[in-house]
């Protein structure tokens, strides 16, 4: 503050606007007196302050009166994430020729100002492979490229586009960007115990059909904060549509949750749910490190940590940490009226059935008891029969002897049927499944896992906590947005809104988001998904919009495309398709010399980014390669194990007590299903995902995917079981596709996994490598064939060597940079 | 005989450049080589250093959340007069709230150790015991005062992240000693990340051929290390080579993408790893021993001796740089200290005590460089005043100590001192630059002159908005 500058201290005033020598601060620097000890500023700083006294000591603009609670400074306030989004002109440009959409004008621009421009588009089967991962997850196959490579009618590309857009496999692909900021997963983690969540998936289930039916992005933020107060209660006979709001909230139910696994302390867990969900809030939607504000104010940003209670004050009546729900009873059946009263009438028919089975069943049992008892010497038979037919606890201490010295008829039962009669025995075991076959016709039971409120509760109070420590709460705080944004931000959240049996709250905070003013939600979630294209964002910090983020490369670029898509009805694939369209998208990937000297990181966009297959991509492509795909969407997810080597991997766990594996269980090709489906447990990732940077979420969520280079990558590639088995099914689906002709099996494998013919040398390299594996494999197969194997499991019998050759191939091609990067 | 490179090394008294053309001169021809046309290419291959170096490898153990250095290694008898009564000067808290002025004073005894009488806290009696061997720094200081900065400007010497650690610059600056095992190896804590997970060991903005590689924390410790058994041998060789083939004509086209040049090199070493690494972390054939010296035969100090073994068996075999973290701020010790501290400190005293012995014993503390410390101390006041079993202390990134042993550091000295609260470093002060500059000096490298050139721009471990000091003091003469 200039006023206690001026006026100093016990020495007198520090210094004198606009009288050097009068400044008593400037005349210590100059003789080295200030700063103390051998701390020295340099001769040009002691300068600056010279001038800036001699010039009387001005002040950007007036100091506050007031130095007590927060201030948000000027500056802050206009940092260029909290400015509303305002759509600029067109830059000017000269290479008018390259521009495909207006997102290439922004990007020129700014390429022409250091003398560059694109890079010329791609071939075209770059561009398919581009293109189908990109907006599948999944590789084209050899008919689509050739369709596409022979459709050289003007628009093919866009067709293509289209096509691709319209792919079911486009919402499996882009949920899973989604649900990495959501943090989804199907367990609570947490705690070591780690539970499974069931019906997590409802959620996964709605952003993928999100994504396919392109629900606008405004609508689908709003439902997944507040889908339950769009559904009047009590939620019952509920409508697809009903279902699908409610479902939507499970965003609000993915954050790690201990609460129901026998937390070391169960409030202190409570409010970690609660931390956690602020947090996958904020850092999807907002761009924001709100949980920096929990304990104190944001250090770096204008957030006093008031605004952060007023954020959980949002949600704080859903969670209600008094009245709080545990993790197994935040569901909603599905179960419909006309539900029940079927499963009622199925019931009554079983229990009709049971009552007979129980009545045949003692009648058995009674006969092999008398036959028992025929064989006891007469004087004991019927102390015996009324010794067993007394009530056990009843018996005397003679008749309790008397049933002990006689173990088979003190032991007759249903239970023990068997042993005795054999015949009756399964005659009720067969009456039993019938039971239960008439039983499984009742509708299955359906949950969806929500967050809702409770209707007509009185909604509770949220405090300040001292040092976030929620055993010190202090003041109340109402319901709020952001206060730093000021008008264009969420603003005061009503505490109550009378026309819902909820409390409206995050309703209301939800249309502000998506009220087309917010200056952070579109530009979060376009940077989003600009990164999902290009390779890094506009922001390179997708889930910090901060001071301690980056600053945008292209800031026009990013302003003009949030308020396009805000403007144009949120629509996703639109925008997406604007991206695509681009000829900064349709680039080819080669680095231009001059260019890479001076952006090597490829800021400028002179050229598309070479990128790595994410994980999913990864195992899903070999999974479509090797003709093993499932194609089916949606469901439960596919269970995983550990395998003998405490690697986790698809399958059924089945273990004996003593923890060693049985047989392997059959999964009805679920194996086969895309990565999406298999169970996403936080303490057991599946390793081959989990190697390729798949998140495992037990940090709650992941706003940007690491793409590491690590070598437990390669030796995943090299000798892992998935590896090894899967280049098998490919080199028999490559037999029997081409019998008999290893040249056209080896030109097939290279379509298949590269998306281009082979070369004639490549060919015959290719074909070298295999006669040459061929020659050596049987010293080693013959190894493996001996090798016993693991305990518990079956020996498969090993391919014949043609098979483990060309295996061995297709393997070295999954295992190329080829396959493993897109250009 | 030698049995290891590193005992190679030692024994034969060489400077690192002529052991390194001598291995280099024997090494296989599939090691990857430059591409040729190319500006720039980046390999593991190793470098000579600017100086005769004296460490060769590091071991980190960090140690985070801040272990309460006024408890452990800085006693402060003034704290004992003013017990139970305000604190007289300012003090710097993380944040007002829970904070209160009562100077909390240390609950354990100190005893003078070793021929340098060093104080040392009972906590940590296997401490005590290597008191000869170690440097205690009392004057740290990084002045930003949260984990997540601290964490990071002690490893990668700026407060963002996303930036090198410092396992990525030794990586790049010196290669590897070893071709069959990754330069920089973390091994991770069982119960969780450290603050900030895996950025703790990113390549930041170097090439990603310098990022740490995790390894498990259970068996196997890395996965996939056996080949398929129809492949054992030479198959697979040749199923490698001609992988490489393919890459290599890939790259071709693409010149300039280091990260598909990086994949190359991890192919081959993977390859080598198959057997170096399954024999670097099988501790099986250690003796009863050593073990017991680890404390691998105690559950309490089981899982923390044997990462601490592990990781003398990884620089043994020639890994350049090896760094342990505890789990999420486990010495974050806001509230119930008189607890948690000694359940800390005995999870990892005998531990790292016996890693210096060891080493020491190997004749290889001469040349490996143990670190031992958190990204910040405590305060001397009373966190959390609600009674005796709750209070805590607040974190203090003005003044804390850490611990350095080997690599060419003085054994028994203390260097620096905080004031006689053991809130601000006063005497000799450290920051982590000043750490950085020396440790770069250990090894021969200089902090002024090893760069990167980031968009352009050369760039090192230390920002250029900021400078680092070499200790002299506490190097060995």
């Amino acid at each position: 503050m200039r006023r206690f500058i001026v006026k100093g201290g016990e020495n007198g005033a520090a210094i004198v606007p606009g009288d050097l020598t009068k400044s008593l601060l400037h005349q210590q620097l100059i003789k080295g007196e200030m700063p103390p000890e051998d701390k020295h500023l340099k001769a040009e700083e002691i300068a600056l302050i010279g001038q800036w006294i001699a010039a009387g000591a001005p002040t950007l603009r007036d100091e506050p009166e007031n130095l007590s609670g927060f201030t948000i400074t000027e500056e802050e306030r206009n940092f260029w994430s909290l400015r509303p989004v305002k759509s600029p002109p067109l830059p000017k440009i000269k290479h008018r020729e390259q521009v495909k959409t207006a997102i290439d004008t922004f990007l020129l621009a700014k390429l022409e100002k250091s003398g560059h421009n694109f890079n010329p588009t791609a071939d075209k089967t770059t561009l398919i492979r581009r293109l189908s991962y990109d907006l599948t997850g999944l590789p084209p196959s050899p008919v689509e490229i050739t369709t596409f490579l022979s459709d050289q009618q003007p628009g093919a590309y866009e067709r293509l586009v289209d096509r691709l857009l319209a792919s079911e496999h486009f919402g499996e692909r882009w949920a899973r960007h989604w649900l990495d900021v959501a943090g989804y997963s199907d367990s609570e983690g947490y705690t070591a115990r780690d539970t499974v969540r069931n019906w997590s998936w409802k959620y996964r289930d709605y952003i993928v059909q999100a994504f396919n039916h392109n629900l606008p992005f405004d609508q689908f933020i709003r439902e997944q904060l507040a889908g339950d107060e769009m559904v009047k209660s009590p939620y019952k006979n509920l409508s697809p549509e009903q279902q699908s709001k409610l479902a939507a909230t499970g965003f609000l139910r993915m954050a790690p949750d201990g609460t129901g696994s026998g937390p070391d302390d169960q409030k202190i867990a409570r409010n970690q749910v609660v931390a956690d969900t602020i947090q996958i809030v904020s850092t999807s939607l907002l761009g924001t490190t709100m949980m920096c504000a929990q304990c104190h104010n944001h250090r770096y940003d204008p957030i006093p940590q008031s605004d952060y209670y007023s954020m959980r004050a949002v949600f704080e009546p859903a969670f209600d940490l008094v009245h709080w729900k545990n993790p197994a009873s935040r569901r909603v059946s599905l179960y419909t009226d006309q539900n029940k009263a079927d499963a009622a009438k199925v019931e009554k028919k079983a229990k009709v059935m049971n009552d007979a089975r129980l009545k045949l069943e003692t009648k058995y049992v009674n006969e092999v008891v008398e036959i028992e008892i025929a064989k006891l010497p007469k004087e004991i038979q019927n102390p015996i029969r009324i010794a067993r037919n007394t009530e056990e606890k009843k018996r005397n201490e003679a008749q309790q002897l008397l049933l002990k010295d006689n173990p088979r008829i003190k032991k007759a039962s249903g239970g023990s049927l068997y042993l005795y009669n054999r015949k009756a025995s399964d005659e009720i075991k067969k009456l039993a499944a019938d039971i239960k076959a008439v039983r499984d016709t009742k509708p299955p039971l359906n949950y969806i896992r929500a967050m809702w409120e409770k209707p007509g509760a009185k909604p509770p109070l949220t405090h300040l906590f001292n040092r976030g420590d929620h055993q010190q709460p202090k003041e109340t705080v109402p319901p709020a947005g952001l206060t730093v944004l000021g008008e264009w931000g969420a603003g005061a959240i009503p505490d109550n809104n009378p026309d819902l049996a909820s409390t409206g709250r995050r309703l209301a905070y939800a249309e502000k988001l998506t009220n087309g003013k917010h200056p952070l939600v579109s530009r979060v979630l376009i940077n989003r998904f600009w990164s999902h294209l290009f390779g890094q964002g506009i922001v390179t910090t997708l889930g910090d919009f901060g001071t301690l983020g980056t600053l945008p490369t292209h800031p026009e670029l990013l302003d003009w495309m949030a308020a396009d898509f805000s403007s144009h009805g949120w629509d996703f694939k639109r925008s997406l398709k604007q991206m695509l369209m681009s000829a900064a998208y349709r680039q080819s990937s080669d680095r231009k010399a001059d260019l890479n000297q001076i952006d090597p990181q490829n800021h400028l966009i002179g050229r598309m980014s070479v990128r790595r297959l994410d994980a999913e991509s990864i195992r899903d492509s070999v999974l479509v390669m090797s003709e093993k795909f499932n194609p089916k969407l949606y469901g439960p997810p596919v269970p995983v194990m550990e395998d003998e080597v405490g690697q986790i991997v698809v399958g059924k766990e089945n273990k004996d007590g003593e923890g060693k594996p049985g047989e392997t269980l059959g999964l009805d090709n679920q194996e086969f299903r895309r990565s999406l489906y298999i169970q996403a447990r936080r303490s057991r990732p599946l390793a081959v995902l989990q190697s390729f940077d798949r998140p495992d979420m037990v940090e709650t969520n992941c706003t940007e995917r690491n793409s590491s280079t690590v070598a437990p990558q390669a030796l995943m590639l090299m000798n892992s079981q998935f590896i090894t088995d899967f280049s098998i099914h490919m080199a028999k689906r490559l037999q029997r596709e081409h019998p008999a002709d290893l040249d056209a099996q080896i030109k097939f494998a290279w379509n298949l996994i590269y998306g281009r013919p082979a070369s004639t040398a490549e060919a015959s390299d290719a074909l070298s490598f295999i006669e040459n594996e061929q020659r050596i494999l049987p010293a080693a197969a013959a190894v493996a064939k001996s090798a016993k194997p693991a305990k518990g499991k079956t020996a498969t019998p090993t391919p014949d060597l043609a098979t483990l050759s060309l295996a061995t191939f297709c393997q070295a091609l999954l295992s190329s940079n080829e396959f493993l990067y897109l250009n | 005989m030698f049995t290891s490179r590193r005992d190679f090394l030692n024994r034969s008294g060489m400077g690192i450049g002529s052991v390194a053309l001598s291995w280099l001169m024997q090494r296989e021809q599939t090691f990857a080589r430059p591409v040729s046309g190319k500006a720039e290419s980046f390999d593991l291959l190793p470098k000579q250093p600017f100086e005769r170096p004296k460490a060769q490898a590091m071991i980190s153990m960090f140690m985070q959340g801040g272990p309460s250095h006024i408890d452990l290694m800085d006693p402060k008898p003034l704290l004992e007069k003013f017990a139970g009564k305000p604190f007289p000067g300012k003090i710097k808290y993380d944040n007002a709230a829970q904070a209160s002025s009562t100077v909390l004073a240390c609950p354990w005894k100190y005893s003078r150790c070793g021929e340098s009488g060093m104080e040392i806290s009972e906590l940590l009696p296997h401490l005590q015991g290597i008191a000869d061997d170690i440097t205690i720094i009392r004057s740290m200081t990084t002045g930003v005062n949260n984990h997540g900065q601290s964490i990071h400007s002690l490893n990668t010497g700026r407060v963002t992240p996303g930036n090198p650690a410092l396992g990525a610059w030794l990586s790049y600056g010196l290669g590897n000693q070893t071709d069959e095992l990754p330069a920089f190896m973390v091994l991770k804590d069982p119960r969780g990340l450290p603050v900030e997970g895996v950025r703790n060991w990113s390549n930041g903005w170097l090439p990603s051929l310098y990022q740490g590689t995790v390894v498990r924390s259970k068996e196997p410790r890395i996965a996939n290390l056996d080949a398929p058994p129809h492949l054992k041998g030479e198959p697979q060789k040749r199923y490698l080579s001609y992988l490489d083939q393919l890459n290599r004509q890939h790259l071709d086209q693409h010149p300039g993408e280091l990260e598909l040049e990086a994949r190359i090199s991890s192919y081959e070493l993977a390859a080598k790893m198959q057997t170096a690494a399954k024999d670097a972390l099988d501790i099986s054939g250690e003796s009863k021993a050593t073990k017991q010296l680890y404390g691998i035969d105690d559950p309490a100090t089981e899982e923390f001796g044997t990462r601490c073994l592990i990781a003398r068996r990884l620089v043994e075999r020639g890994v350049r740089f090896v760094q342990l973290f505890t789990k999420n701020q486990y010495w974050d010790h806001h509230g119930t200290i008189r607890k948690r501290l000694p359940e800390s400190c005995q999870y990892i005293d005998q531990p790292a005590a016996a890693l210096v012995q060891d080493l020491k014993g190997r004749g290889l503390l001469d040349t490996t460089l143990v670190h031992w410390g958190g990204e910040m101390g405590r305060l001397p006041v009373i966190q959390n005043d609600t009674g005796p079993d709750k209070v805590g202390r607040d974190h203090n990134t003005y003044g804390f100590s850490m611990w350095l042993a080997g690599g060419g550091v003085r054994g028994g000295h203390i260097h620096g001192a905080t004031d006689e609260w053991g809130h601000h470093a006063v005497l000799d002060k450290v920051t982590h630059h000043d750490y950085h500059a020396t440790l770069l000096h250990l090894f021969g490298l200089d902090a002024n002159k090893l760069r990167f050139k980031r968009n352009g721009l050369p760039v090192g471990l230390i920002p250029p908005s900021d400078s680092g000091e070499v200790i002299r003091a506490i190097l060995k003469s």
